[in-house]
């Protein structure tokens, strides 16, 4: 049975006790009801349900609790440690759920927040959508190339608000910079690389070997779309911003070169993205040496942009001198003939270049929060709307099974 | 990694992490090198995160948002965040302003902030007064919110920061049964978990504040913390005088006549705390400073012999152990200071 196959035939709760190790977990509701979100007064505060609060999930939490407005109204996730968790950091008892189902049948909800493993995404949001409610999904909106067209489409149908996880929108340093690339300071910007390079096994300490799959859910193929989806995504929408449009063609590899521990997804990735007019996006990721960390390099025709975590610094190509003196002995004496290599146009550039005078200061997450309960009481649609999430979340979906299988996939595009 | 072999089943492990502008070491027994890793990662993760939270040199923590903001609209804040503030500005109450988290003006104005500090002109001193006092914080707990009352407010986690973060360390290795650890915060703020098997305690050795002094007291801590203010971290001379980087937020100066506080408490946050609070406190307040299970090592600057003869150099209130005065005897000149 191939992996979609797969998907299809498993209901949630079989899916979630798959992943858990454990049989059945849930007994079966009734579909969720759509029921009209209530209209928000100014002073209304937010109330939000919470889909899966765990190691990003918490640090969603985390900023939300920071957001003026909001309350972290109710939780729900498989593992019920979770529970104590997010009622410690929230500071009192947040009514917990273990199915989504329930929490979605709650009439005390405003917004829907999503954070469980990216194989959930597109049937939460969906349901949370259709249940009148605006989501804010973390990447990538879906696992399998369905999950994204439907979760557009459900978005479409509904009318709701939808934002996806792609924090580095809202980070005031990166929107400056890709706006002046935009805007031509780098000349045509033709390529975009990504670094994203860690030295870290991404393996989770397991409290029971029974969970092995539920807490590791990154390290294995039926769950995780590996590096490419869970870091590749967020520098593959960074390319798809700066080129203004989403990727055509994925061609990568990927395999295990350290971590030889029973991971079934690659512990180094990389993706060569094809868009229009040539123009290239490389992703590199490896595990087991941090030394580039995570920074996206835009190159144009007339300089470059450097984007990290922290702040972004344009370098422009030297330009060429032009001399105005008389050039007659050329004519007269003749121009000598010799080897041409030159060295120094190959060494790497180590010259200073202009930073951004912007850097990191609130927290990209929190400013992402922050816009998207902006956008719930005006009624917007967020910066990183639903086709920025298909625009990632497709690459993503459809590459990584072309990387295992040593082709070039070609990208389903978004039709209007 | 270094390792003590102490039998053939376990061996005590050293891991050390850098943060907080200081290292921290992370001492614990466990079977194997691996096994000790795995312990200590979630331990110096915790550290991280809190240092993330709180760093006031890093533009994106929390409380640099608090910094930026507050004067100009009510700042809603995590309840972390907020229980954290709330306990800074119980502990400025209680010491009445001796210990103050709102100093981060004052410390740029001394040049203290990531420098080691210069005379600023008393210009300097008198504006930083607008800015700089405890009660010029709001706190709203029904709202969550911060609320500083003055423009250039300056919140600086200096004097508690370590031990909060030493305290949710902690709790980490509790979550995870760690029955025996000593967690230091670059030797500033430690915390003993237990005892090494067979032992007591943890013992820990508090230095005399003179350069060749050695040891002047030895403690066995188990299950309590430890945290030492001195002037070696941070401090200059002008003009013969010394100037260390622990202010007296009431006068606005750096403190002068003190030497060192040690202090013991079950908390890491209170013993950091305290441990400031007593540096900057007068005698007359210092033991009322301390909760019962409380106590302290106060070594003040001796100026003349005259003072030297009429009261020992140090003041030991409930401190458990032999205190050896005879380190103490010698007063450090100022170049001896100059090299704490």
């Amino acid at each position: 049975m191939n992996r979609r196959r797969l998907l299809q035939g498993l209901s949630f709760s079989m899916l979630a006790a798959k992943l858990s190790g454990t049989s059945s977990l849930y007994g079966q509701t009734a579909e969720p009801q759509p029921q009209p979100a209530r209209t928000l007064s100014p002073n209304d505060r937010i109330q939000v349900g919470f889909i899966g609060p765990g190691s990003r999930g918490q640090e969603l939490i985390r900023q939300l609790l920071r957001t003026p407005g909001v309350d972290i109204a109710a939780q729900c996730d498989v593992y019920e440690p979770r529970f104590a968790e997010v009622n410690e950091m929230v500071g009192k008892n947040v009514p917990a759920h273990k199915d989504y189902r329930d929490l979605l049948d709650r009439k005390d909800l405003d917004v829907i927040y999503i954070a469980t493993p990216p194989v959930f995404h597109a049937s939460y949001s969906i349901a949370a959508m259709k249940s009148g409610r605006p989501v804010y999904c973390e990447k990538t909106i879906g696992f399998t190339p369905e999950d994204c067209t439907n979760v557009v489409e459900a978005a479409r149908k509904t009318g709701q608000i939808f934002q996806v996880g792609h924090q580095m929108r809202y980070a005031s340093w990166i929107v400056e910079s890709v706006n002046r690339v935009r805007k031509g300071d780098i000349g045509e910007p033709t390529h975009v690389y990504g670094y994203w390079h860690r030295s870290d096994n991404w393996r989770r300490e397991v409290p029971n070997p029974s969970l092995e799959h539920l807490m590791n859910w990154r390290l294995y193929r039926e769950s995780s779309g590996g590096l490419l989806e869970e870091l590749g995504s967020h520098h593959i929408d960074i390319a798809n911003w700066v080129f203004g449009e989403q990727p055509q063609t994925l061609l990568g590899t990927s395999s295990i070169a350290v971590y030889h521990d029973g991971r079934t997804v690659g512990d180094n990735v990389q993706a060569v993205l094809g868009y229009s007019k040539g123009r290239r996006m490389v992703f590199s990721s490896l595990t087991d040496n941090g030394l580039m960390a995570d920074q996206v390099w835009v190159y144009g025709t007339e300089g470059s942009l450097q984007i990290t975590l922290a702040d972004a610094t344009f370098y422009k190509r030297t330009s060429k001198m032009i001399t105005e003196a008389s050039h007659s002995d050329v004519v007269q004496k003749g121009v000598e003939t010799g080897a041409s290599y030159n060295a120094h146009s190959e060494l790497p550039y180590r010259g200073p270049g202009y930073r951004l005078n912007m850097k990191r200061d609130e927290d990209p997450t929190l400013t992402a929060c922050k816009s998207f309960m902006e956008c719930v009481r005006s009624k917007k649609q967020p910066f990183a709307n639903v086709n920025v999430g298909y625009g990632s979340a497709i690459a993503c979906a459809v590459g990584r099974h072309a990387m295992y299988e040593g082709r070039e996939a070609k990208i389903p595009q978004l039709t209007a | 990694m270094n390792t003590t072999t102490l039998n053939p089943v376990t061996q005590l492990y050293c891991t050390t992490h850098p943060a907080m502008g200081t290292e921290y070491s992370l001492y614990l027994y466990a079977p194997s090198r691996e096994q000790a890793a795995a312990i200590a990662k979630p331990v110096f993760e915790e550290v991280d995160r809190v240092d993330a939270l709180l760093s006031n040199y890093r533009s994106d923590s929390e409380l640099s948002r608090i910094n930026r903001e507050a004067f100009d609209h009510e700042v809603t804040t995590d309840p972390e965040t907020f229980r954290f503030l709330a306990t800074c500005l119980a502990w400025s109450e209680r010491s009445q302003g001796a210990f103050d988290i709102s100093v981060g003006k004052l410390m740029k104005v001394w040049k203290f902030f990531g420098a080691s500090g210069a005379l600023p002109t008393p210009e300097e001193i008198a504006a930083a007064r607008k800015h700089v006092g405890w009660e010029k914080i709001r706190l709203d707990p029904e709202q969550r919110t911060v609320r500083f009352l003055s423009a250039e407010i300056e919140l600086d986690p200096g004097g508690i920061g370590k031990g909060y973060a030493v305290d949710r360390a902690v709790k980490t290795l509790r979550a995870k049964h760690v029955p025996a650890a000593l967690l230091s915060a670059g030797s500033s703020t430690i915390y003993a978990l237990g005892a090494p098997p067979g032992e007591a305690g943890w013992k820990v050795r508090v230095p005399s504040p003179h350069p060749e002094g050695g040891t002047i007291s030895t403690v066995i801590l188990r299950d309590t913390s430890l945290s030492t203010a001195n002037l070696s971290e941070k401090n200059f001379v002008h003009e013969g005088q010394f100037y260390g980087a622990i202010m007296n937020p009431r006068t606005l100066q750096p403190v002068r006549g003190m030497l060192q506080v040690t202090v013991i408490s079950q908390s890491a946050t209170d013993s950091d705390a305290l441990s400031n609070a007593l540096f900057v406190s007068g005698p007359e307040d210092r033991a009322s400073l301390l909760g019962e299970q409380e106590c302290a090592l106060v070594i003040r600057e001796q100026l003349s012999e005259v003072e030297q003869q009429a009261a020992p150099p140090y003041e030991a209130i409930r401190w458990p152990s032999e205190v050896a005065q005879r380190h103490l005897a010698e007063l450090p000149t100022t170049k001896e200071k100059e090299k704490l």
